[in-house]
């Protein structure tokens, strides 16, 4: 069972939506988004980089299969769980950073002060916080909680928290455009495999090695 | 013993929680490990309601009393509507929690706008509005009280009741469609409605779909993916003149000028006409293109005209709201039934000679004929000059639209508000009715913006027999006078869920007006501290849509949706059915009893939901507050499976045109096709003296910018686009700080490299965008799908992030005089056109 | 005391309190006291932990020099050698110790190592090289531990010989310790192929070239310092400049062949990482290339070796271009984000994706391509003070221990 995920970029609309459910399901602080979407080739979003052409790219942990970040981190903190997404162990983690510096999507996000502190310059009423209140363990492993600590790394986690209770992410229940799949890569009928081989399925930085279980389809040519 | 009112509250919330939630909705966290570790959690499911027309549910999880995290709902019977839903929806716990949440009533203290207040209590608060009201009322008349509700389909019970008041109140009210310019005139012109949609539901069953100036897939977010499917399954054609997300995912892109559309239509129906690909059968029993006209008038011939037939038509007794007019058959001139649609025998594409009643005879030709003949001018060659479109590609689209049934145009809001947006829309009509794609699955002119829509008769709550509702356009009152204006003016504005010292303050008007005393009185009702609150004289904290219970409709979907509350009232809010009743009985005792004072809250407005769908007539028949509490609840409509598919009945039943658009009575719009028919000729006098009796295209800015002051064409270059951000639906959002994090901060100007350049302006530059009626700033973005000659502002943004210079001081309330020759609210009415400004840029100073 | 040495000891002392006073504000704040942020998420802390193995490792090499490869004219320079090796391997692991996001998890490392990580390596060699460091210095200690010091002497029969024949052994451990600290401190960087900067199989022996420069420099520094110029040294201090010279030549040319094989091959990634060093910080990149350049000439010309003074400020100056040198493995890395993408649809254009980068302000933009980093005053005051302690334990050693040979 490999878990996996595929975005097809012709009904991404590139609205955010995403980026926006992952923050406040995860409870993230100011300054840090695990999940993000971009206009590529464009300093703008939703600008286009060119008349004629655009087109949206949500981007997040790629849970790779020959993942750096697990292979860098000194004390094993980032680890796999049986399904093949990468997590985080934010009682192991001894915020070394050196996963920061391996991974070439620059998805992960460090809790550069107390995130009680980065939250609160988002100035809420009285002590408001958002996000997943229950603490999540994978085997014994605390791989979320809603308020983290200082000093130590954090970034997608495929919504572990979520799997027990068989709900998909919270960026895929969230995209109104329907552009997220999450399935078994390991099968081949399943039906994120299916759209990869039916619909030329890519990865991001093939060249790099990492074999991440994160594919996208391209966005539709335009054969008027 | 006294309960306190908190407690009342609370126990009242318990009650009614348990007794009116579905079980469904209470989920406790993993049995028996919650029992032990987490407080009880609950799931409630409300709807989102901003004005965006999604009306998307979501599911709020509450913790503590608190809301801690959103979610879709995505419960909708159909699985392609789910999950609906978007980023600003999924971040609305910025607005509910955030730092400009209103937490208690506050009175003025400072100058307007000052944003001084000090702390009230309900009562003072309400004492002190009650007292202020009723010396304006003494002063100048009860019309001098104008409410506003923005648009009804957001809210009808709590909105309602601000309605229902100012009904026996006496007073004035605004409709937020036309205030809004999201009344797309060509629609009571056209079709006698106020206007007409497919569901999004149908999109992908049209083969061919047309979007005029909607940027879907930025604006109607949880809908865009069906844009995309009909795209798949069709071909998606997209007409506008920059370069935007929705362009991006079309087949094909036409970039054609701006508000030159009247020109493509004509231009395409032009090509349509040429090669024999209208539906002739269909343009003679449904629309009025066999219709004789008189070449000497130009007025429609009338039956009672006609020597042959006078005393056929004098015998048949016709509603008032009708005509009885001509068309030809075999044997000759022949009375139209307007009260069926059963199939004409008649002459399409002809002229004649005919004896009138008092002697004389006159030239007359059919409808279809004064088309032809108009189209004259509207060549293949000058159409693609005008349109600055290539031809062969207007001749390819017209040809490939016509050939493709069903076909679906989309007509958008950035297409029609200009001043002549009707125009446009009634050459764009041409397309669908000429092809007959009218009233079939995913076929049509549909228009999306504004959740305007009242799905069935509301009449039994929102306007008592006893009241009286005096309907006044939004824009006299930004002018100051119009027909049928309160003879001593408005002197007290009383709104809610608007912003229009933001949104609807053209040139300046409203704060000028207000700064000067004019405006006597100002009373907001709103969950944040907004531009409009910080200008009010009382503020009142409003309850958000997850704090009180509430229907919904929209356009894009057909469903009724309940709001309900996940929590309680945060700080001292409390909802609008509230207000208004503490309101009403200060106002005139003998009129609380209107609004349920014998029950708390929260269960009158139940109680207001139920007796709705009771009284609601055919659409909400069998629908229940219990179907509702379990989900969405589609309501009935004549066509298939209730969906939603305009003039289904006209066409597959014969029902005459128009079917009825609530809240008036059907003879109050169907007045505007006295033929029962679709009507693209229109004969009254001022129709007729514009030369507007059919669509035609007229030159942008003649009639407004370039008419009041020449100078403009040389000063003012640049088209000014306020359009719709994504971050925002319209103000609200404004102060998410999610929203803005993601915006980097930054209100945006854009421009086009060459714009930019001959102004010496590059990315980055902080500039200032000014006309001779205001003037606003932002940071330049160069916008390489942006068309030379326009400069596009993304429209939302609260005033105290622009350094209190708003972009609609620079816009005009334009009034087009043919938008006056009848008054329907929200259906015939002025209606802003915030695209008709013409700007400049420059270097902001520092 | 002289007076110099009452100044050093107290501008150290005051150094290293006000390190440890920084670096205890940086634990209660975090982080977010320093410049660095997600996209630029290791600064000058690992860049010092670079430069301190690197001097560490000079100081052993030059021990093995003398015991494997007979060179016995640099003997007087073997116990400072030993004793600069232990002080900077050991300043290496308190410079990266603030870097720690959570340093008192560090047990972690020891109870659930995760093998494959070269940080583990380069823990455990460092500590290792600590050790052994240590024990070597012991060892060459050892028959001067007489009188006060006799507690801490073992017992053998022949110190002298025992001393001898047991660093004689050691010798080569001590090498391949020596090479192996940075060797395993380049691996650290270059098995990372998320950085193009860093992934060449130069890096590692470019490091190893670079070490035997600046910690041989190091120890000349330290030698000059005490013995000042004599005849007896003369020829060791020779020895030394040659050393320090071919071991920067090397480094020249194999930090310049890396990057002319990819300017040659053009692929714009590579350019513009490139750029980064040698356009943006070209005064940085000149400072590294010719500050050592000028001390090395220098220290080759024997008029120059002639003074003290002189030989002191080539090697300050040699030191100071590494330490440079090592800071400027960070920008070229990290101060364009990792990720970038040839969008599709688009001609000839590589676009940078923009990252969250943890530093929210009401008016500006969270999202970043691009991070200038330049490290924070909080930043430089820890670095400063690990430098202390560096120095100071060396100065407290000379003066207290058995290191310097006795006027002969």
């Amino acid at each position: 069972m490999r878990r996996g995920m595929v975005i097809d970029l012709e009904k991404c609309i590139g609205c955010r939506s995403c980026a926006v459910a992952c923050k406040q399901h995860n409870a993230q602080p100011a300054g840090n988004w695990w999940n993000r979407v971009v206009t590529p080739g464009s300093d703008q979003h939703q600008t286009a980089p060119e008349k004629g052409r655009e087109y949206f790219l949500p981007i997040h942990c790629q849970h790779c299969q020959n993942a750096p970040c697990e292979k860098v981190c000194p004390v094993g903190a980032t680890f796999r769980a049986d399904d093949g997404t990468i997590l985080v162990d934010y009682e192991r983690c001894i915020g070394c950073r050196y996963c920061m510096a391996a991974c070439p999507y620059g998805v992960r996000q460090f809790n550069w002060e107390d995130p009680e502190q980065a939250m609160s310059r988002y100035h809420y009423q009285d002590g408001y916080a958002f996000g997943n209140p229950r603490e999540y363990r994978y085997q014994g492993r605390l791989v979320y909680a809603p308020v983290r600590t200082k000093g130590i790394v954090e970034k997608c986690h495929f919504c572990v928290h979520y799997l027990d209770q068989g709900l998909d992410p919270a960026c895929v229940r969230g995209c109104p455009g329907k552009a997220r799949t999450v399935g078994d890569l390991d099968d081949p009928d399943s039906v994120v495999s299916r759209l990869i081989r039916d619909k030329n399925g890519f990865q991001l930085l093939p060249e790099k090695g990492t074999r991440p279980n994160v594919y996208y389809l391209p966005p539709k040519r335009k054969e008027a | 013993m006294k309960l306190e009112r908190r407690d009342f509250l609370k126990l009242g919330l318990a009650a009614t929680a348990l007794s009116a939630l579905d079980l469904r909705f209470l989920r406790p966290v993993d049995g028996a490990r919650a029992a032990a570790s987490a407080p009880l959690e609950q799931v409630i499911r409300s709807t989102c309601s901003p004005n965006c027309t999604g009306a998307c549910g979501f599911m709020a999880q509450v913790n503590d009393g608190r809301i801690t995290t959103l979610i879709q709902s995505a419960d909708y019977p159909e699985a392609e509507y789910n999950p609906r839903g978007c980023l600003r929806g999924l971040s609305m716990m910025n607005l509910i929690y955030g730092k400009d949440r209103l937490k208690y009533p506050l009175i003025r203290t400072g100058p307007r706008g000052s944003g001084e207040f000090r702390k009230a209590t309900w009562d003072e608060a309400l004492d002190y509005t009650a007292a202020r009201l009723k010396d304006i009322m003494a002063k100048y008349g009860s019309e001098a009280v104008a409410v506003t509700v923005q648009v009804p389909g957001t809210g009808y019970v709590q909105k309602g009741a601000f309605v229902r008041l100012a009904a026996l109140a006496n007073w004035s009210i605004h409709h937020g469609y036309d205030q809004n310019g999201d009344l797309p005139m060509f629609w009571p012109m056209t079709f006698g409605v106020q206007t007409e949609e497919l569901e999004s539901l149908e999109w992908p069953n049209a083969r061919y779909t047309m979007v005029f100036g909607s940027n879907i897939i930025q604006t109607r977010l949880p809908d865009a993916k069906q844009l995309i499917e009909a795209k798949k399954r069709g071909k998606l054609v997209v007409f506008d003149p920059d370069f935007c997300a929705t362009s991006a995912k079309a087949d094909e892109w036409v970039a054609l000028k701006p508000d030159s559309d009247a020109a493509m239509g004509l231009g395409l129906a032009r090509v349509i006409i040429d090669r024999n690909l209208y539906d002739a059968a269909f343009l003679r029993d449904f629309t009025d293109m066999p219709l004789l006209v008189r070449r000497d008038t130009g007025k429609r011939l009338r039956a009672g005209e006609v020597k042959a037939l006078a005393a056929a038509a004098a015998a048949v007794k016709v509603p008032e709201y009708r005509d009885q007019f001509v068309f030809l058959n075999g044997s000759g001139p022949a009375l139209l039934n307007p009260e069926d649609l059963g199939p004409i025998d008649a002459r399409l594409d002809a002229e004649a000679t005919v004896d009138l009643a008092d002697g004389t005879r006159v030239e007359v030709e059919t409808v279809f004929r004064a088309l032809k003949r108009w189209l004259a001018d509207y060549s293949l060659e000058r159409v693609a000059e005008l349109t600055e479109v290539p031809a062969e590609q207007i001749q390819r689209i017209a040809i490939e639209a016509a050939t493709s049934k069903p076909l679906h145009v989309i007509y958008g809001a950035s297409n029609y508000q200009w001043y002549h947006g009707d125009l446009k829309g009634r050459a764009l009509a041409l397309l669908p009715v000429l092809t007959g794609n009218i009233g079939a699955s995913g076929a049509g002119i549909s228009t999306y913006a504004g959740q305007y829509r009242i799905r069935f008769d509301l009449d039994h709550w929102w306007l008592p027999p006893e009241g009286k509702l005096n309907w006044v356009p939004y824009l006299y009152f930004l002018q100051g006078h119009g027909k049928r204006y309160p003879e001593k003016g408005i002197k007290a504005m009383f709104g809610g869920w608007g912003n229009p010292f933001d949104q609807h303050n053209m040139a300046n008007r409203l704060k000028d007006r207000c700064a000067s005393g004019d405006i006597e009185l100002v009373v907001t009702f709103d969950f944040q501290m907004t531009t409009s609150c910080q200008w009010s004289d009382v503020v009142f904290p409003a309850a958000s849509w997850y704090e009180n219970y509430d229907l919904t409709a929209t356009i894009l979907h057909p469903y009724l949706q309940l709001q309900q509350p996940a929590i309680a009232p945060l700080f001292d809010s409390r909802s609008a059915l509230e207000l208004a009743r503490d309101l009403a009985k200060r106002l005139d005792p003998g009129i609380e009893k209107y609004f349920y004072p014998e029950l708390e809250p929260r269960a009158a407005a139940l109680k207001v939901i139920e007796d709705m769908l009771a009284k609601g007539g055919a659409e909400t028949r069998g629908i229940t507050l219990e179907m509702l509490k379990k989900g969405p609840v589609r309501v009935h409509s004549s066509a298939p499976g209730d969906r939603q598919i305009p003039f289904h009945e006209q066409i597959h039943d014969r029902v005459p045109f128009p079917p009825r658009s609530y809240p008036p009575p059907l003879k109050a719009t169907a007045r505007f096709v006295r033929s029962g028919r679709i009507e693209f000729y229109k004969d009254e006098d001022l129709f007729l003296r514009e030369g507007e009796q059919l669509p035609c295209r007229k030159e942008t800015f003649a009639d407004t910018e370039y008419r009041v002051d020449p100078t403009v064409r040389d000063k003012y270059k640049l088209r000014f686009v306020t359009k719709n951000s994504l971050y925002r639906v319209h103000s609200t959002h404004s102060n998410n700080v999610w929203m803005n994090e993601l915006q980097g901060h930054q209100p945006k100007l854009f421009l086009n490299a060459q714009d930019a350049a001959e102004r010496r302006l590059e990315p980055g530059h902080l500039v200032e965008v000014y006309n001779n009626r205001g003037k606003t700033r932002a940071t330049l973005v160069l916008d390489p799908g942006c068309r030379r000659g326009t400069a596009i502002f993304e429209q939302g943004w609260w005033a105290k992030y622009l350094h209190n210079e708003s972009y609609n001081s620079l816009t005009m309330h334009w009034i087009k005089p043919l938008h006056e020759i009848y008054f329907v609210p929200g259906i015939w009415s002025p209606t802003s056109v915030w695209n008709e400004c013409l700007v400049e840029v420059r270097r902001a100073e520092a | 005391m002289s007076t110099t040495k009452k100044i050093a000891y107290l501008v150290t002392a005051a150094l290293m309190v006000a390190g440890f006073a920084a670096w205890g504000y940086q634990l209660k704040e975090g982080l977010v006291l320093t410049h660095m942020r997600n996209s630029y998420s290791w600064g000058l802390y690992v860049s010092t932990l670079a430069f301190f193995v690197g001097n560490a490792a000079g100081g052993l090499v030059l021990s093995s020099l003398i015991y494997l490869f007979g060179v016995k004219k640099l003997k007087p320079f073997a116990k400072i050698g030993a004793l600069c090796a232990f002080a900077n391997v050991t300043a290496a692991m308190f410079a990266i110790l603030p870097d720690i996001g959570k340093p008192f998890r560090i047990h972690n490392m020891i109870l659930h190592p995760q093998l494959l990580s070269p940080l583990v390596w380069d823990v455990a060699v460092l500590n290792l090289y600590a050790l052994i460091s240590l024990v070597y210095l012991y060892l060459l200690m050892l028959p001067e531990l007489t009188g006060p010091f006799a507690r801490i002497a073992i017992r053998v029969k022949d110190p002298e010989a025992f001393s001898e024949t047991w660093a004689r052994r050691l010798a080569p451990f001590s090498l391949v310790a020596a090479v192996g600290i940075h060797v395993v401190t380049a691996w650290v960087f270059s098995t990372q192929g998320s950085r193009d900067w860093w992934f060449s199989p130069a890096l590692a022996p470019d490091f190893v070239a670079v070490a035997l420069a600046s910690g041989t420099a190091l120890v000349m520094l330290a030698a000059v310092l005490v013995y000042g110029i004599r005849d007896l040294y003369r020829d060791a201090y020779r020895t030394l400049a040659v050393f320090i010279s071919v071991a920067f030549f090397i480094h020249l040319f194999l930090m310049y062949n890396d990057m002319f094989i990819h300017l040659w091959y053009g692929a714009e990634e590579a350019r513009e990482t490139l750029a980064i060093t040698l356009r943006q910080y070209l005064p940085a990149h000149l400072f590294e290339v010719l500050a050592p350049l000028a001390a090395v000439v220098a220290l080759l010309s024997a008029r120059v070796r002639e003074s003290a003074a002189a030989v002191a400020a080539s090697c300050v100056l040699l030191i100071s271009g590494v330490l440079v040198h090592r800071f400027l493995i960070m920008p070229a890395a990290f101060d364009r984000v990792p990720l970038t993408i040839a969008p599709l649809g688009l001609q000839n254009v590589t676009w940078s994706v923009p990252i969250a980068s943890g530093r929210y302000t009401e008016t500006g933009d969270t999202f970043v391509t691009a991070w200038h980093y330049f490290p924070s005053a909080i930043e430089i005051t820890i670095v400063l003070g690990v430098v202390a302690y560096m120095c100071f334990l060396v100065m407290v050693a000379i003066d207290r221990l058995p290191i310097t040979e006795r006027s002969t």
